[in-house]
């Protein structure tokens, strides 16, 4: 299939906006916890207070907004390096979300749909198009 | 005649490869640190014994009357209700935070009287921890119980409201534990929980913690901190005590 390399670009803007979105949210219930109430049906208050939602003193959630926001700054920088740098920012990604899926299946016990979406929707979306634009066949 | 800008030669396939490489040896070797400070940081967190926390064996609760499910002054003029769950890690939060400063400024000088509005509606563990902090009001110590177990509160459902731990915290705060045993395994216990559960669907509670006003004899209202911090909850009090 063939896909140029613009259409890429535009998909990973989306991608890297809707994690902003995501991340953004997160980042604000962890600073305003009142922002959430816990009920019956939900873990993302379990997530967010668990002792895994800080990392040195850094919410994960910001850690996650930075990254995305890094996405979108690099997408907009066309050049080889920013190419790799948002592969390699994909591939890091990829590879935290899974250890924050684990935690929340094995670990934490709860799960936090706003995380699940981060992390099983728009990091593997934005892992796919990153290498996938890496790799892709140059236009002559 | 200026030279044409040259179109830069197309990537060959090795150097795409090798910069992905590059790309994914970066990425790894970050999320190997972020995995490694995540675990021992807050791997390491909990000790898993269960302790009293500050409220629980401080002063807090030193001298302020109890009766069964509130704390204060019975003559009180606002009564500030607290939809709860003990299981749950916002709740927790507020009991963290604005909790003592209310007692201190609202409650010790009988402005306020604050009622303890037991709800289960997380799992099993809520169940049980509520029906021995309903147990433990019987004994009129319901407010350090309830501190007590938010500070050795575990991860939801994992079980971690078990015999040892509510022992050992009955008898940190000074409880008979035979009685609080017999108690929290009472048909009156359970009409009360039940009674709470009903007003709280009467009154619409979508979760905890919810908060609620009543001044005197009147209709209970809702209420909603922009925090759990005391600066948050004052000008609530402010206007219910009307200064």
């Amino acid at each position: 299939m063939t896909v140029s390399d613009r259409a890429l670009r535009i998909a990973i803007a989306v991608v890297a906006l809707a994690g902003v979105a995501v991340a953004g949210y997160l980042t604000y219930v962890h600073y305003q916890p009142d922002a959430l109430i816990c009920t019956s049906h939900g873990g993302c208050e379990t997530v967010q207070e668990s002792s895994y939602a800080e990392l040195a003193g850094i919410p994960v959630a910001l850690l996650g907004l930075l990254a995305w926001s890094a996405v979108v700054v690099l997408v907009a920088w066309d050049s080889e390096l920013a190419r790799t740098l948002v592969a390699a920012v994909a591939l890091g990604a990829a590879g935290f979300a899974i250890y924050l899926v684990t935690l929340q299946a094995f670990v934490i016990d709860a799960w936090c749909i706003w995380c699940l979406v981060n992390d099983l929707v728009l990091v593997p979306l934005l892992a796919i198009l990153a290498i996938w634009r890496v790799l892709r066949t140059p236009e002559a | 005649m200026p030279p044409k800008p040259r179109k830069p030669p197309p990537r060959r396939p090795d150097t795409r490869k090798r910069n992905l490489l590059i790309a994914g040896a970066g990425a790894a070797l970050v999320v190997a640190i972020l995995v490694v400070v995540s675990v021992v940081v807050a791997g390491g967190g909990d000790s898993g014994k269960a302790t009293t926390s500050g409220a629980a064996s401080s002063t807090l609760f030193e001298g302020i009357p109890q009766d069964g499910t509130e704390l204060g002054a019975k003559d009180a003029p606002v009564t500030f209700i607290q939809f709860e769950d003990l299981q749950c890690p916002i709740c927790r939060s507020y009991q963290e935070d604005g909790f003592s400063d209310i007692v201190r400024e609202y409650v010790r000088p009988g402005k306020v009287k604050l009622r303890f509005a037991g709800i289960a509606i997380l799992g099993q563990d809520s169940e049980k921890a509520l029906r021995y902090a309903l147990a433990a009001g019987k004994q009129g110590k319901l407010w350090q119980y309830v501190a007590a177990l938010y500070a050795n509160q575990g991860e939801e459902n994992t079980g971690w409201v078990t015999d040892d731990v509510l022992e050992q915290l009955a008898k940190d705060v000074g409880l008979d534990w035979t009685q609080l045993q017999k108690d929290a395994a009472s048909a009156e216990v359970t009409r009360q929980a039940q009674a709470t559960a009903a007003e709280a669907g009467q009154l619409g509670v979508p979760g905890t913690p919810t908060f609620f006003v009543k001044i005197g004899n009147g209709q209970p209202y809702a209420v909603q901190p922009t925090s759990f911090s005391i600066d948050s909850f004052r000008p609530i009090f402010a206007d219910a005590l009307g200064s």
